[in-house]
């Protein structure tokens, strides 16, 4: 199914919408740009967000349960989970990486029943991720090498595509396909304009990544290249990082407690801290440096194809190369780490 | 000018590493990312052809001599090599483990600044050429744009109240020695809160600070925070929640500042670093201002110096005390 | 008395952020001078209770209801 909208009918289209849906969207602040709900209109100028999206379905602070400590309260000595999201939403205008992460992130969260993350499914089921193909790369994109692209359809409901004054939108499942039902039907120019963009917004990421060597060799081959003695120095081991990359899903649960009431949080932690796999007895196994620089890059483009079938643990969205206050940059150090393994 | 010191700072490297002075040289390479220059550690001759020096280091180098065995060069301008000596004074670093390669800095760009004036564009690449930069990039329809802006419009806030832009120790001073300020006047900025109302102040702090996503990139590249265990990781107790609640992350940012009171230099690594933009420096400056009227002192000048909060003097100022 | 230094920075820093002065106190007394602790503790309490209750760095985590 592929729609067409012209842009000055957008306001009219997102206010019907929104009478069933929350619509979110990206909006520029300055020169970042940020998450927030539409207000009629839609950004298309932009590159990327600044942070990823995921904070919609894996929030940095996320209460798990509540509980009241008082034997004599009805109410109280019980675990009450949270109330689950109140309304539908829609994101619009995400990018093609980053509803691939979502896409990979599933297979983490909601791999089989017995360890289904109930938190991350229900604002999954209830969000549904309309996709803006990116006609003009940013020369830090690399998601070609990644097995994603600039007009990849991995995760997405509907693939929007800018055409100058009009919207084309093409319905990939059920879902997507019902919000854009209503809509014209594209032309076949339309369609051609589509392809168009695609090719020539390929041949704009120049920048290639080589992942054959890291692939297939073994996992301790990989362990051990010299690599990793020089790369860690001049890290800062901050989250910068982390809290940037649109498939890291690491995080730290707490209780917290005041008076007699308490709540467990799960909040955001990164595999660069030294705290993240400190154990109680006090042997940290990730305890230098270069242990945890050289697990950020071996989880990424090791370990989880290893797990995931094959699955790249990123998606080229290049947000780390961008915030990194050091510019260790992720597509240098893994064309060494090919390099390095011939 | 940037060019040659450039050149001299390679030529400097290469023959320390050829003799076997150091073991290495701490400097900055080319970033793959408009304005922004990398930290860079140099082991043979070689790799000493990346080094650079340009108005993009605005990292903290002296960070990554903490811990670090055997001897090191490292190429430090005024701020830098004023974090050298603080460390030395606090005995994270051997005087004698450390080759200051002394340099003049030109004051380095903010890259956000220069974001800011792009807004509605994208920068591809950016040059200097003496006192102006080239930014070069596309709009968004792709149509190609390039423009001369003035590097002092575009400075660091630090780099414009600056001091010191010399080193203040050296081993060895590379090229010329450059003009000492950066022309600003520090007290006409530092501290704006204070012409405002406690509540206005409270306002002014919450929006600075709103933000912040507890990456720790600020406590991370400033020198100071060598601690082996934080504040923020201790857990029994737990000093400082690790949730998004505002007072957890104002928390972190009040006592991290007041851990570096004394101690802070304004470098201004902490406001590079954070990749949010948040002036961390509105609360480290002003306690810098506090050392400095209250008690006199200038931290970073003086090998040996005694630190403010390790001392006191008799007739210290008692008239914030209830009576 | 190196208290008195590190007091009057964190006075200065929480005052600067939008803390109103009347809550952070310090004063010199002796384990000797029973008297003048109670005297001031009273004192304190009811400059501090004059501001109402604080509402910033406060950390409440129980529900609004």
């Amino acid at each position: 199914m592929v729609k067409v909208l012209k842009k000055d009918q957008i306001e009219s289209f997102l206010s019907k919408l929104k009478e069933n849906y929350e619509l979110y969207g990206p909006k520029k602040k300055g020169f970042e740009v940020e998450w927030a709900k539409l207000d009629g209109s839609l950004l298309f100028d932009f590159k990327n967000s600044s942070l990823s999206p995921k904070s919609f379905f894996f929030p940095q602070t996320e209460c798990m349960m509540h509980f009241k400590n008082d034997p004599n309260d009805p109410e109280g000595m019980i675990m009450k989970p949270e109330p689950e999201l109140d309304s539908k939403r829609i994101l619009f205008n995400i990018r093609p990486c980053d509803a691939k992460a979502f896409s990979l992130l599933d297979k983490v969260f909601m791999k089989d029943e017995a360890s289904l993350d109930v938190y991350w499914k229900d604002k999954r089921d209830k969000t549904i991720l309309i996709g803006l193909g990116c006609n003009n790369p940013s020369p830090t994109c690399f998601c070609l090498s990644v097995g994603c692209g600039p007009f990849s359809e991995e995760g997405l409901d509907v693939l929007a595509v800018d055409l100058g004054d009009r919207v084309l939108f093409k319905g990939i499942t059920e879902r997507g396909k019902e919000i854009i039902s209503s809509l014209d039907d594209a032309e076949e120019s339309d369609i051609k304009n589509a392809e168009e963009l695609k090719k020539n917004a390929e041949s704009k990421i120049t920048r290639k990544v080589e992942l054959d060597n890291i692939l297939s060799k073994e996992i301790l081959e990989v362990y051990e290249i010299p690599l990793w003695d020089r790369i860690h120095e001049t890290c800062l081991n901050c989250g910068a990082c982390t809290f940037y990359c649109p498939t890291c899903h690491c995080f730290d649960i707490q209780d917290e407690v005041q008076g007699d009431y308490g709540r467990r949080v799960r909040n955001w932690d990164t595999c660069m801290s030294w705290l993240f796999t400190q154990h109680a007895s006090g042997h940290n196994p990730r305890g230098t440096k270069k242990d945890r620089v050289r697990q950020r890059f071996m989880h990424k483009f090791k370990y989880i194809p290893f797990r995931l079938n094959g699955e790249i643990g990123c998606v080229g969205c290049g947000r780390c190369i961008v915030r990194c206050p050091v510019n260790i940059d992720v597509r240098d150090v893994v064309n060494q780490m090919n390099q390095q393994l011939k | 000018m940037l060019k040659e010191y450039t050149e001299q700072i390679r030529e400097v490297a290469k023959r320390l590493l050829k003799d076997k002075v150091v073991d290495c040289v701490i400097g900055y390479r080319k970033g793959t990312v408009p304005m922004l220059d990398a930290p860079y550690i140099a082991y043979t001759e070689e790799e000493a052809d990346n080094l650079i020096w340009s108005s993009f280091c605005v990292s903290n180098l002296a960070k990554f001599l903490i811990g670090r065995k055997g001897k090191s060069a490292i190429v430090a301008q005024g701020c830098i090599s004023r974090s050298i000596v603080n460390l030395i004074n606090e005995n994270q670093v051997k005087r004698e483990n450390v080759y200051i390669i002394g340099v003049w800095s030109p004051g380095m760009v903010d890259r956000r600044k220069v974001l800011e004036k792009f807004y509605d564009k994208e920068i591809l690449e950016v040059e200097e050429d003496g006192d102006e930069l080239i930014v070069k990039g596309k709009d968004f329809e792709g149509k190609e744009f390039e423009e001369r802006i003035s590097k002092n419009e575009v400075k660091r806030d630090n780099c414009f109240t600056c001091m010191h832009r010399n080193a203040v120790i050296y081993d060895e001073f590379v090229g010329e020695k450059g003009e000492e300020t950066g022309g600003g006047n520090i007290d006409n900025v530092a501290a704006p809160w204070e012409k405002l109302s406690f509540d206005e102040r409270w306002e002014a702090f919450r929006e600075t600070f709103g933000s912040c996503i507890r990456c720790y990139a600020c406590r991370n590249v400033c020198p100071l925070c060598y601690c082996s265990v934080c504040f923020v990781d201790e857990s029994k107790p737990q000093w400082c929640g690790k949730t998004q609640d505002e007072a957890d992350i104002f928390t972190f940012h009040i006592l991290r500042a007041f851990h570096c009171a004394g101690r802070c230099v304004d470098c201004g690594a902490c406001e590079s670093a954070c990749p949010m933009g948040i002036k961390v420096r509105r609360l480290t400056s002003k306690l810098e201002k506090d050392v400095r009227e209250l008690y006199g002192y200038v931290p970073g000048l003086e090998i040996g110096a005694k630190p403010p909060l390790a001392v006191y003097r008799p007739d210290d100022p008692e008239n914030f005390i209830t009576p | 008395m190196y208290a008195r230094r590190r007091f009057a920075l964190l006075k200065s820093l929480l005052e600067y952020v939008g803390i109103e002065s009347d809550r952070i106190h310090f004063t010199w007394i002796s384990s000797a001078e029973a008297g003048k602790f109670q005297e001031k503790a009273k004192e304190i309490v009811e400059k501090v209770r004059k501001l109402g209750p604080a509402k910033k760095l406060v950390k409440d985590i129980r529900p609004k209801n």
